[in-house]
């Protein structure tokens, strides 16, 4: 037999079983048993642990022959010896004791590490054990290394080791005694019952009284849901975009709610807005500013009041339902604004591009419902009283991603008069957000695909805008003002003025740009931006290869609505959305 | 024996890719010569270089363009709109190149009256000798 393996400090099951087979006599089982009961009278736990110590012995049996095979060599022997001594003598205490100190050796040399493993998670350990269901403790062990590598034999000293051991460290933790002798013995008398309801009873008690150990359930804060609501309608008027509304339902009731989610940048945008914006008499701006609003991207429209109006109505829901009156609504309204903001711009500009207007207006309104530029948007606050050049280039430097072809059709849109600008510019934004991938060049590379994923999915709650504040610097470049503050953030550094101001010098790109777009659409004897011209800007660029596709782009760098509204996907039912 | 035939496939490329760039150098030198007998200024031999370097690898460019825009335009064939197309970023480059344009529709049109003349005349010759020979052989 191994003797004298355990420390005597500890008190151990070994210490414990050595005790009580030194001082018990070997006697029958019955005499035995009450000798033994009578020499250990710690704890009636401990007389339950005789009497089940036998069950307990037959099922470790039973257990050791199962899982012989998963023990080490080690236990394997001990396995072995402890097999042969069941089967050889009666099973009284004594042997079972004696075969648990033969076995201990094994599991205390492993102990420390089990121990050290187990008691920084105790309480992961013990509510499984507390159940103490032979299989939950069977559970166990898997998740204890060495020990699960043991015989069931082996493996029950070395639990009731570490029961032990976590009991201890209860002790310690809501006694701040390390070590008393009673609860040490009925924990190692429970330990030796290894696996017993009946033990597991004193345990759990135990740890009922012991509140650091017990989880506790999660505190669940009452929700105020009128708060909650209210954060709703405060949040997602901005964020719903007019343009969708013109999409099937079914994609603005998802987008509306995930695009509120998707702000990372709401601050800086929201930053951004107010300086962009370009004033202009508020009443006449207000309805633009609605639909733009729920854009909220390029704040540039100088009024306040957009603001306000969106506070009336309720939901997102509501919102979208109200893009949609709102854009015919603006068509009515933008006279105003055109007349209020640039009276001298428009009408020059009418005059002179008349005839090139109308057709730009046939191919807008062709193309409203599927591209639009923010640009224009922003061109027409920017109030053009300069020619048609001027306004493409307002337009081009607004578009720095979205470049494309709405950009082509918001130039001929410019043009052609403001009262299509305002309906257009919301579902321009829209469709601009929706459409592009990624125009950037090599150098501005860096600026667009960053900017690009950002601003679609920074859906910015409007803040109220600072009325009559004209702006400061050239008009078509006031747009990129936006681009390059997103720009220096990006850049992760500070960056000087002057680098700011190169930036905003690439309106002139963005313009050509747009100029391509309108070439590309004309060279395919249309009057329409399509993306097949997107593409051939973006083969252009560089960044639509033979091995990557426009499709591959909107995968990778615009968040899943835009994916779902530009790339079809066959749905349930046979349908397939978007329709093509 | 793959791998032979496009290793002698890549070097004929490869040989037909420095010819092709010889000749351009060549030319690029040629103007370079008259524009600095022009403007009595010296050209050194690696401004000529680098010019022709960047013009050989424009005109790749161009070529991918040019593919693009043909197929963009549902075409197979390489048209004067592609190449419109291609040089309306350089104002006086697309004015030079209508106006060349024109002239060559002008000329193909008169050729294709020279043509049609021409072939009247054949006709009317092949006519009147069907004719002259009926006659023999009714003769």
């Amino acid at each position: 037999m191994a003797d004298n393996f355990s420390p005597d400090s500890e008190p151990t099951t070994r210490t414990l079983l050595r005790r009580v087979l030194d001082t018990a006599d070997p006697r029958t089982p019955r005499r035995a048993r009450s000798t033994l009961s009578g020499c250990w009278s710690l704890h009636s736990a401990q007389r339950d642990l005789l009497e089940t110590s036998s069950s307990r012995r037959l099922r470790s049996q039973t257990k050791m022959t199962a899982k012989r095979r998963s023990h080490t060599a080690r236990s394997v022997d001990r396995l072995a010896r402890v097999q042969a001594s069941g089967h050889l003598e009666e099973q009284t205490p004594r042997t079972l004791l004696k075969n648990i100190i033969l076995t201990a050796p094994e599991s205390s040399v492993v102990m420390p590490e089990a121990v050290v493993k187990l008691v920084p998670s105790p309480q992961v350990v013990q509510p499984s054990r507390r159940e103490s269901s032979r299989g939950s403790l069977e559970l166990q062990l898997p998740e204890l290394e060495p020990p699960t590598t043991l015989a069931p034999g082996l493996l029950a000293p070395g639990r009731r080791k570490q029961r032990l051991r976590l009991s201890e460290f209860q002790q310690g933790m809501d006694w701040g005694h390390l070590s008393q002798e009673p609860r040490e013995n009925a924990d190692a008398s429970s330990l030796t019952s290894s696996l017993n309801l009946t033990f597991a009873m004193p345990v759990q008690p135990q740890s009922v009284k012991r509140p650091g150990l017990a989880r506790r359930p999660p505190t669940r804060r009452v929700v105020d849901v009128g708060t909650f609501l209210q954060d709703l309608r405060d949040t997602s008027f901005p964020m719903a975009p007019p343009g969708e509304s013109h999409r099937t339902p079914v994609a603005t009731v998802p987008t509306d709610i995930v695009l509120e989610d998707t702000q990372p940048f709401s601050q800086p945008l929201a930053d951004h807005s107010p300086s962009v914006h370009h004033s202009l008499p508020c009443p006449s701006h207000s309805g633009t500013k609605e639909v733009e609003g729920a854009a909220s991207r390029r704040t540039r429209s100088s009024g306040p009041g957009l603001q306000n109006n969106h506070s009336g109505p309720g939901k997102p829901a509501q919102l979208l339902a109200r893009k949609v009156e709102e854009v015919d609504a603006l068509a009515m309204g933008f006279p105003n604004t055109s007349s209020i903001s640039g009276e001298d711009g428009v009408e020059p500009l009418q005059n002179g591009v008349g005839e090139e207007a109308e057709e730009s207006m046939e191919e807008s309104m062709s193309i409203r419902e599927v591209e639009k530029a923010a640009e224009e948007q922003e061109s027409a606050r920017a109030e053009e009283p300069e020619g048609h050049t001027e306004v493409t280039e307002a337009v081009g430097s607004l578009g720095a991603i979205e470049a494309k072809e709405p950009e082509g059709s918001s130039e001929d849109e410019d043009t052609s008069a403001s009262p299509q600008l305002a309906p257009s510019t919301p579902e321009l934004l829209q469709a601009r957000r929706l459409q592009f991938p990624e125009p950037a060049p090599p150098p501005s590379t860096a600026v667009l695909p960053s900017e690009l994923p950002k601003r679609l999915s920074a859906r910015i709650p409007p803040r109220p805008r600072i009325p009559g504040s004209r702006p400061r610097q050239d008009p078509y470049k006031a747009g990129l003002n936006h681009y390059a503050k997103l720009f220096s953030f990006y850049a992760k550094m500070p960056m000087e003025k002057k680098a700011v101001e190169m930036v905003e010098n690439l309106d002139k790109y963005f313009q050509h740009l747009c100029e391509d777009l309108e070439v590309f659409a004309a060279h395919a004897g249309r009057k329409t931006v399509r993306p097949e011209d997107l593409e051939l800007l973006l083969r252009r660029q560089g960044l639509v290869t033979d091995r990557v596709s426009l499709h591959v782009l909107v995968e990778r760098h615009l968040p899943l609505e835009y994916r779902q509204l530009l790339i079809p996907c066959a749905f349930s039912g046979n349908s397939v959305f978007p329709t093509q | 024996m793959m791998e032979e035939e496009e290793g002698a496939e890549e070097q004929q490329r490869f040989s037909y890719r420095q010819r092709l760039k010889a000749a351009v150098h060549y030319t690029v030198g040629c103007l370079c010569e008259e524009v600095a007998l022009d403007k009595d200024m010296q050209f050194s031999k690696q401004t000529i270089a680098a010019i022709s370097e960047v013009t050989f690898r424009q005109c790749e460019n161009f070529a991918t363009d040019l593919e693009m825009f043909a197929r963009h335009g549902k075409r197979s064939t390489i048209n004067t709109e592609d190449v419109k197309l291609l040089a309306r970023r350089s104002h006086s480059l697309l004015k030079y190149i209508t106006e060349k344009n024109e002239d060559i529709a002008q000329l193909n049109l008169e050729r294709k009256a020279k043509k049609k003349k021409k072939w009247e005349d054949e006709n009317r010759n092949s006519v009147e000798s069907a004719e002259a020979g009926v006659e023999e052989s009714e003769n």
